[in-house]
């Protein structure tokens, strides 16, 4: 074949980027084998020295790839695979990063990243962890290495690809004939980024989420490290700040996907228990269980077994989801979109990898880890604990049961491809039936153990201040949830039961946080999370089971257990300006507004009370995003009011056909029954309509009235924007249904000459179903030939009058320095000038018109004015400043008695939304409650980090 | 036996009764027929028949939209969804619904579709570039 010259190509920064994605890979290999064998021989320094070096190179080699990444999108080189499918050159250089970490390639560079960053403080931070911590931090940099390597592996005809290379050329991706152009980077363009991820929350969730990630490395790494290095104690107290520092950030990356979701998509919530937010879930609770134990062990060595058991799996299950959410293996079951890479392979390896040597490291040692003989006493806080360690592993259990159904199917038909998979027909009754009693047992082991102690094997001696304490809480969290009741609904005993037990977890958490801590914020990590699990759950119970749609009859606490009915009849139809009272709410749409590819529609809502009262009155601006092309709607965006106690969210659900697709408003467009009328400036025509209707075949006669208001010769129209050189025509046209004469409706459709074409702007009158555009003809009409006209030149000084035929008389009334004339639009350096004329017919009437005399750049221009009505045209073409002189030119054609008009009676009317709007009460609770949360867990790192740099110095 | 293991052999027990009873929870995709038989709630899948009609008409009801779909079996039935229209519904490759039957119609209430996926939309796009070359 015949290699082609390409022109236009910028090929170096692909040279290094592959290059460098190559040493990163080998360096992180290097870095992984030295680190490890530092394990075996402690006392050589070189081999720890290797890692470092290693990974450093395998640092700078990965950063190089990310800066030559960002670099070649920047610059918008679209001859590379990756550029081209995410960048294009309307993309605003803030989503560049979005858009980066928009593909699978990506976001593994994205999670390298992080594990870098992680990996350097670690580096100087681990002391004598270093070496078996880093080892296993620079394996999984292999493996995640891998995922981008894109090098072919064996020989014949099918080699095995490892790994998807960012920075291949779009051309040795795809065979198009297009590739025989040398030229053809000028014949392409990027594909940009879904519309539906150009938002802040694509700015932010994705980093954060993983930095989460990849921060549950860290724990992991350790109890490798610490399997390895047969010292089960000396981990426990480093690895406790990572840890609640990697469930603090995965749990705020986990609440931003649920944020985005509620507030930039229209899933209307935030949770929906999906198998990708659900295997985001599961490695969290994990973390958690094992920060749990971790505090255990720390506190009396116990639980080292169930540590090591969670911060492996944690990891573990981090892949694990990596592997469903991306292998294309979730199927149907998912609303998240997912494409499958070829990869499917390579993340199981590495899925096995993270599994089974750990685990195999494990069981080999399990023997070996310390076990203290004597048992947790009973009223000890660590029994309780990890109580609760145990009920949240169950409960991830349970979680990762039901969302790997799908692996289950498929693995069951590997063996038997007969076997029909099966589903949950239900999902989100299904979990929630089993978790509220997860979150009930948890609720009540968190408030009750605060007031435990370590190690204590008898509660005899302050059995009475126990009980003092808990019964407080107790009484607290009983008042706080009776108010809570007047609030909110629960419907079922079992919710309430639910709503109880969140009372008391904060309340007993407040009282311990006050009796015990004596208000100390160091040391209140633990009690700002617990307090804020309590607060999150009732803000589900109370956004959750008292939704409210305003938009439908119902409430959707009907079957929340039973059957899931959310989505019926939850929409209703608003004209615009036409005011809907649906339940406490008159809803009004009253108009919208186009912004570049945006269309936003604004709705009113008026609150009104039983006794007919208006409380109170918002605009939500709910709004949708056009493809680039207009072609169709790309993405739909609700909009929500906010309230301390509430949220009012709204989303458009759908729009009149013509307005979601151009193909089907100029199919529509064409079809319409135009029918041409001469309307006149003195007398209304009828226009006929025969409607049959379609159920009964009757026929029904509509007349409509139409007359001429006028002729507008600088026209507005919302489509229409004005450019110089333009001849714009507008007819001011009025238009009435005989049944309801005082309804008079007035349009004035547009036509537009520019250059060599003509634009049409017609006009639709809704409520009358009409629609109304100007026909070509009229342009004979307006703009006569000038060549015809018989002009004639007057000469008059102010005051003057000029007679013709004995029935027109023409008076110059003066000259007018500032003069308005449609084609006039003045610019720096003109001279003009108007020349008032009155024209009066008949001794009769009088008609005022200014035609405008205009130097620029040294040439003279005459704007013409005209009458229609007498069939004037008139020039001003000469001053003679000495005489105070004006030349005029004027002549008449025939007076326009009657102009034609397009008129269509059967263009359904569309202005209208479909629009879904829901209550979502105490939602803030939700959120309140999960940031504290999330806050809590990173909180209670401070003061472990404080104690160790005290012991340090 | 120490109490800890007690506790843990209970949450094993109470885990196997409720995955079992989960069980219940779970079925196999139904087909129009098993559906009309069984007259309970069921999940479809199948494909939108496209050359029947879709309708949806905002103005006369936003919350009601009707097509045919074509389960497993090659089965043709309306299906109603009492909601608005989605976007790309025409696009989807395969839809997803739970519902059940209502004499010849089967009363939608719930809807998954899987459109094709971007990348796709890619090589349609490529496409249309060389046709103008």
């Amino acid at each position: 074949m015949e290699s082609i010259q390409y022109v236009e190509e910028h090929l170096t920064p692909g040279l290094i980027g592959r290059l460098a994605i190559i040493i990163g890979f080998v360096a992180a290999l290097f870095s992984a084998t030295s680190y490890f064998a530092s394990t075996t021989n402690p006392t050589d320094k070189r081999w720890i020295n290797m890692g470092k070096i290693g990974f450093g190179i395998h640092s700078l080699s990965i950063l190089s790839v990310i800066v030559v990444m960002f670099f070649i999108m920047i610059n918008r080189y679209y001859e590379y695979q990756y550029v081209w499918a995410h960048v294009s050159d309307e993309l605003p250089l803030k989503y560049i990063a979005s858009a980066f970490w928009e593909g699978q390639e990506g976001s593994f560079l994205l999670w390298m990243f992080w594990n870098i960053v992680l990996g350097i403080i670690l580096i100087f931070k681990s002391g004598k962890w270093e070496g078996p911590v880093l080892g296993t931090i620079a394996t999984i940099q292999v493996l995640l290495n891998s995922m981008i390597l894109g090098v072919y592996l064996g020989f014949g005809d099918t080699p095995y690809k490892l790994g998807s290379n960012p920075l291949l050329l779009l051309r040795d991706t795809m065979d198009a004939p297009l590739f025989s152009n040398a030229d053809y980077l000028a014949l392409i363009k990027g594909n940009g980024l879904n519309p539906l991820l150009q938002n802040y929350w694509m700015t932010i969730h994705p980093p954060t989420l993983f930095l989460g990630f990849s921060s549950t490395v860290v724990p992991f790494a350790f109890a490798v490290g610490a399997l390895i290095k047969k010292d089960y104690q000396g981990w426990i107290t480093p690895v406790l700040p990572w840890a609640l520092f990697s469930a603090g950030i995965l749990g705020i990356g986990i609440l931003m996907g649920g944020a985005w979701a509620y507030e930039a998509l229209t899933f209307g919530g935030y949770w929906a228990w999906d198998p990708v937010e659900n295997m985001s879930l599961v490695p969290w609770l994990i973390l958690v269980a094992g920060v749990h134990t971790n505090l255990i062990a720390k506190a009396t060595q116990q639980s080292l077994k169930s540590t090591f058991i969670f911060y492996l799996l944690t990891f573990i299950l981090i892949v694990y989801s990596t592997f469903l959410t991306r292998s294309g293996v979730l199927g149907d079951t998912s609303v998240h979109a997912f494409t499958e890479m070829g990869l499917e392979n390579q993340l199981l390896l590495f899925l096995l990898i993270v599994a089974l040597i750990p685990g195999g490291i494990l069981f080999w040692r399990w023997r070996s880890i310390p076990n203290p003989e004597k048992e947790e006493p009973t009223s000890s806080r660590e029994f309780w604990m990890f109580i609760g360690t145990l009920v949240l592993f169950f409960s991830s259990v349970l979680i990762t049961a039901s969302t790997s159904l799908p692996v289950y199917n498929k693995i069951r038909q590997l063996f038997d491809p007969t076997f029909i998979g099966e589903v949950i027909t239900d999902p989100i009754p299904h979990y929630n039936k089993y978790q509220i009693w997860i979150a009930v047992f948890i609720a009540f082991l968190s408030g009750l153990a605060q007031f435990l102690r370590y190690r204590e094997t008898s509660v005899v001696n302050r059995w009475k201040k126990l009980i003092v304490d808990w019964g407080v809480a107790l009484i607290i969290s009983g008042v706080l949830g009776g108010v809570i009741l007047l609030w909110i609904d629960t419907y079922v005993w079992q919710y309430t039961v639910l709503l109880f037990s969140a009372t008391f977890v904060v309340a007993s958490n407040f009282w311990y946080w006050f009796k015990i801590l004596k208000w100390k914020i160091k040391l209140a990590g633990s009690v700002f999370s617990h307090i804020g699990f309590g607060l999150m759950i009732i803000g589900v119970l109370a956004s959750g089971l008292n939704e409210n749609i305003i938009t439908s009859n119902s409430f959707l606490m009907e079957g929340v257990i039973e059957g899931d009915d959310a989505s019926l009849r939850n929409n209703v139809l608003l004209f615009e300006n036409t005011p809907v009272k649906i339940r406490d709410f008159q809803i009004t749409y009253s108009g919208d507004s186009l912004d570049l590819y945006t269309k936003t529609y604004f709705v009113d809502f008026a609150k009104i009370e039983e006794n007919g009262d208006t409380t109170e009155r918002f605009t939500l601006a709910p709004n949708i995003l056009y493809e680039k092309d207009f072609s169709k709607i790309a993405a739909y965006n609700p909009s929500t009011k906010r309230y301390v106690s509430h949220d009012i969210f709204s989303s458009i659900t759908a729009l009149p056909q013509v307005e979601m697709e151009a193909e089907i408003k100029r199919e529509k467009e064409a079809n319409l029954n135009y029918r041409l009328q001469y309307l006149s400036f003195e007398d209304e025509i009828s226009i006929f309509d025969t409607v049959t209707n379609e159920t009964t075949g009757a026929v029904t006669i509509n007349e409509f009235r139409a007359f001429l208001n006028g002729i507008d010769r600088k026209p507005k129209h919302p489509e229409y924007t004005a450019e110089e050189g333009d001849i714009a025509l507008g007819l001011a046209i009025g238009l009435y249904d005989v049944k309801a004469p005082d309804k008079i409706y007035y349009a004035t459709p547009v036509m537009v000459i520019r250059g060599q074409l003509l634009y049409g702007y017609p006009v639709q009158i809704n409520p009358l179903n009409a629609k109304i555009k100007l026909s070509e003809a009229v342009l004979d009409i307006i703009f006569p030939d000038e060549s015809q006209i018989p002009y004639r030149e007057i000469k008059l000084k102010k005051g003057e009058r000029y007679s013709v035929n004995s029935s027109y008389t023409v008076t110059f009334e003066g000259f007018n320095r500032s003069p308005e004339h449609p084609n006039l639009q003045p610019k720096e350096g003109d001279i003009y000038v108007g020349g008032q004329l009155k024209i009066t017919a008949d001794n009769q009437v009088s008609y005022w018109t200014e035609p405008v005399f205009l130097i620029r750049d040294n040439q003279p221009f005459y704007l013409k004015t005209q009458i229609e009505n007498i069939g004037f045209h008139g020039r001003f073409v000469e001053i003679d400043p000495t005489t105070e002189t004006a030349t005029f030119s004027i002549g008449w054609t025939e007076p326009v008695d009657s102009i034609p008009v397009e008129i269509a009676t059967d263009s359904l009317r569309y202005d209208y939304i479909v629009l879904e709007a829901k209550v979502f009460p105490g939602i803030n609770l939700f959120w309140l409650g999960a940031t504290l949360m999330m806050l809590g867990l990173l909180l209670a790192v401070w003061p472990k980090l404080k104690r160790k740099y005290a012991l340090g110095s | 036996m120490k109490k800890i293991h007690i506790i843990g052999i209970v949450m094993i027990v109470v885990a196997v009764v409720l995955l079992t009873n989960a069980a219940g929870d779970m079925s196999t995709y139904a087909s129009f027929q098993e559906a009309e038989i069984s007259q309970q709630r069921v999940k479809i899948a199948g494909e939108l028949a496209k050359d029947k009609a879709m309708e949806y008409r905002p103005e006369v009801d936003p919350n009601y939209f009707s097509f045919y779909i074509k389960d497993m079996n090659g089965v043709e039935r309306k299906v109603v969804l009492l909601a608005a229209k989605p976007q790309d519904f025409e696009l989807s490759e395969q839809i997803v619904l739970t519902g059940q039957m209502d004499g010849e119609i089967f009363v939608a209430t719930d809807m998954l579709m899987k459109c094709p996926s971007k990348y796709k939309d890619e090589e349609i796009y490529i496409k249309s570039e060389e046709k103008e070359i």
